[in-house]
């Protein structure tokens, strides 16, 4: 067995545009769930919307990319209000339900036979992202070229995702820092932490849950940009269940209401994943038999590690809720 | 009432339960792994599958198998290296050499009557030979006929109408014990759909190891109120004791979900498998509508029991403690109503409830591995309709929303999304009523 091999893949993980890309999104869900208290449990949805709002550019209008980025943000504003407007007066727990419902609904549409002439059907969208890798090129990293040191060494078209995504991590959780501490992100706090008593101040609660809501959901369609872009193309499927309830997990993980936890958070999420993983796929070159029955085999190594992610997220909520950064007495909101 | 647990979880008893637990977890893990044993080939074959993608009864295409068809397999210069016919589950094995270049092709003159293969799927498919992953290779082909255009529209509405009470009353089955438990404990489980598939995947683990499904039925009923039990028990009931917050434990929820989706995926496979008793059925006609014996079965008793809970519920003396304690727990636990003991049994009825609507799904659609999460949406969508909270909401919503998302085809929905409606309610009702029909108005915002 290589354990070298196997935190070598753990390390890369740990700063690879997995993370990357979670951890934007993360910083977005921070804003709803861990500032505001807001049950957002369809962050996959804010996802799509920005990752077809630039895959829709070139592929299905024929205009610019960058436009992308406004069709995106449309998406996302467009999106928060739908689930916000019905939802937001009334306790944590519709909110809850109607964000999982409509992320679901958004994946349905857009891989519909139906609306394949918009999004693509089942095959998603794909040859939109020339115009930003272009950009990496003329930067001066060849996309086939190699750079980097010991084990980090990235194909010039990695480095230019990494770049992009990380300065794009750095820039939206500096904002998000700076917007906690001035008088608005107080009043999100306060929200979350007794919401009758910040109405009786005189504030309009429906109304900062809202820009919350909305907020963060263009944070997650950024990062929903940055995987369509970094990966070229957009696939339905990617936009499931599990990338919100991940998104989440590393959130959780890292710590709520801090921004070094939902930025770190996903880091660790994804270096644990890419351990487990590769740990597995080490041990089990052969599949495990008990008399004539399988009890794994390396086709099963991916399944069983969500399995063990999901688990991962029952402990912590269970022994630490506040996650290695967090603050326990941030997490004890109660959503009614 | 719970006070006196508190102490106890904290210290050295707390943790030997939590191993308690996982060795529990371990266990069920164990029991539970014969799934993937069968189907390991010794030879290179192709399995082609013929399918009707006819039917679909919840965003989910619904695949019929399609009963002798003749197919044939080519090799790369033409030569016939097999032909088969499929069997009653739609499937035909053809042997071939080795991993090398084919081509598949149905003989569409064999289709039944009234089939033809849909414009996606062409008579003839080629079979590179790198994309043999096992020694099996799979080639499906799908039939979408328009059966309906040979019916009246009276008869195509009353059909809709028939699979959507079938649809609802299952979902009202599921959602008994999704909004009871969140009635009297405030919890949102959104691992419930999780136990939905439990109870189908239970009942076919029975099923697959030679029970007859109408004994493996009520194993899988009885093992989804044990499941209910020890997440009570070993779960929420030790959360509820710690303080643990609500927001916290519905994340935990989440866990659970995706935890045991993934369980399923592993044991169960990906693939959607039919129990393996009363599978080939030919629909019979009472009156405009066309119903096989198994669905028609399915929908009596799921009505019968479901008019059972409610009179549970309405007149028994249980029935009047769980209301009360829905109500509000604190002022039932004063009248000496031990509001933690009906919280354990609203846990179990509801645990056995979603695997009996597990099962009866599972017979009317196939089983797999993540039916109860897509049916998870339309039970939201039932119980908030109903009355977040209320059994009778649960029961009144879910038949609702069930009838509403089959007959939503007839208004031009495509069926792929069909269950996009539901959301739809759900918006509204929340805009509008947002208590539901049956719930009480409460103060918001």
């Amino acid at each position: 067995m290589d354990i070298g091999a196997v935190f070598e893949n753990a390390i890369l993980q740990f700063i690879g545009f997995n993370a990357c890309y979670y951890a934007i999104a993360a910083i977005g869900l921070n804003v709803q769930f861990g500032y505001t208290g807001l049950l957002n449990f369809g962050q996959a949805a804010f996802m799509a919307a920005g990752a077809y709002g630039v895959g829709q550019t070139v592929s299905i209008f024929g205009i610019s990319l960058w436009w992308g980025v406004a069709i995106g943000i449309g998406y996302a504003v467009f999106l928060g209000l739908l689930m916000g407007v019905p939802t937001l007066r009334l306790r944590a727990d519709y909110l809850a339900i109607v964000t999982i419902a409509s992320a679901e609904i958004v994946r349905l549409i857009v891989r519909s036979v139906k609306f394949r002439d918009q999004f693509g059907g089942t095959d998603g969208l794909k040859g939109f992202a020339d115009a930003y890798q272009d950009v990496g090129v003329r930067i001066g990293l060849e996309p086939a070229g190699e750079y980097g040191f010991w084990i980090f060494t990235f194909s010039g078209r990695n480095l230019w995702n990494l770049m992009v995504g990380w300065s794009l991590v750095a820039i939206f959780g500096v904002i998000v820092w700076r917007l906690m501490k001035s008088p608005w992100g107080r009043v999100l706090k306060a929200i979350r932490e007794d919401e009758d008593a910040v109405r009786s101040l005189g504030k309009n609660v429906y109304s900062y849950k809202m820009q919350s809501l909305v907020l963060g959901g263009v944070i997650g369609s950024f990062a929903g940009m940055m995987l369509a872009l970094g990966n070229a193309n957009v696939q339905p499927d990617n936009f499931s269940r599990n990338l919100t309830f991940f998104v989440l997990t590393g959130l959780v993980l890292g710590g709520v209401a801090k921004v070094t936890g939902s930025i770190i958070g996903p880091m660790m999420f994804w270096g644990l994943y890419a351990f487990l993983d590769s740990l597995l796929r080490e041990l089990i070159d052969k599949p495990v038999r008990i008399g004539d029955f399988t009890l794994m085999q390396s086709t099963d190594v991916g399944v069983v590690v969500y399995m063990l992610m999901g688990i991962l997220l029952v402990v912590l909520m269970v022994y630490r809720p506040q996650g290695v950064f967090g603050n326990k007495k941030e997490m004890a909101f109660e959503g009614r | 009432m719970t006070q006196p647990v508190v102490g106890t979880f904290k210290n050295v008893a707390g943790r030997q339960r939590a191993v308690q637990l996982l060795v529990g977890l371990l266990v069920a893990l164990v029991t539970m792994a014969g799934f993937t044993s069968s189907a390991a080939a010794e030879g290179e074959a192709i399995r082609v599958q013929v399918k009707d993608q006819q039917r679909d009864a919840a965003g989910k295409t619904d695949n019929q198998p399609v009963v002798g068809v003749t197919v044939t397999v080519l090799d790369a210069s033409g030569a016939e290296v097999g032909t088969a016919v499929t069997d009653d589950k739609g499937v035909a094995l053809i042997p071939v050499p080795g991993k090398a270049d084919y081509t598949v092709r149905i003989d569409e003159s064999t289709l039944p009557d009234g089939l033809a293969l849909s414009s996606e799927s062409p008579a003839e498919q080629t079979v590179a030979g790198d994309s043999f992953v096992t020694a099996t290779k799979i080639v499906n082909f799908f039939t979408g006929a328009s059966q309906s255009e040979s019916t009246s529209t009276t008869e195509r509405i009353a059909q809709r109408f028939a699979d959507g009470i079938r649809l609802g009353l299952i979902i009202a089955m599921c959602s008994v014990g999704l909004s009871l438990i969140f009635g009297t404990t405030g919890l949102t489980n959104f691992a419930h759909g999780e136990m939905v598939t439990f109870g189908a995947v239970t009942a076919y683990f029975f099923n697959d190891l030679g029970l007859h499904i109408l004994i493996a039925a009520p194993i899988a009923v009885i093992a989804g109120g044990l499941l209910g039990y020890s997440a009570d028990r070993f779960g929420f009931a030790r959360f509820r004791a710690r303080g643990v917050g609500l927001i916290s434990q519905m994340v935990i929820t989440l866990g659970l979900s995706i935890a045991a989706q993934n369980f399923f995926l592993w044991r169960f496979g990906g693939r959607d498998k039919p129990y393996l008793d009363y599978t080939n059925q030919v629909g019979s006609k009472i009156g405009p509508i066309t119903i096989t014996p198994r669905d028609l079965i399915v929908t009596i008793v799921a009505a019968v029991v479901l008019v059972c809970v409610a009179l549970t519920i309405q007149y028994t003396r249980l029935g009047k403690a769980t209301r009360a304690v829905s109500d509000n727990a604190d002022l039932a636990s004063s009248t000496g109503i031990d509001s933690s003991k009906v919280i354990r049994i609203i846990w179990v009825a509801g645990g056995a409830l979603a695997a009996m609507g597990g099962v009866f799904r599972g017979l009317d659609e196939q089983v797999s591995w993540d039916m109860g999460t897509s049916l998870l949406f339309l039970m939201f969508a039932g119980i908030t309709l109903g009355g977040l909270g209320s059994a009778f909401g649960a029961l009144v919503g879910g038949f609702v929303v069930g009838i509403l998302v089959e007959t939503s085809t007839l208004l031009g929905v495509p069926t792929e999304l069909k269950v996009a409606p539901a959301l739809l309610i759900l918006i509204l009702i929340l805009l509008v009523r947002p208590q539901g029909i049956l719930g009480r108005a409460q103060r918001v915002g």
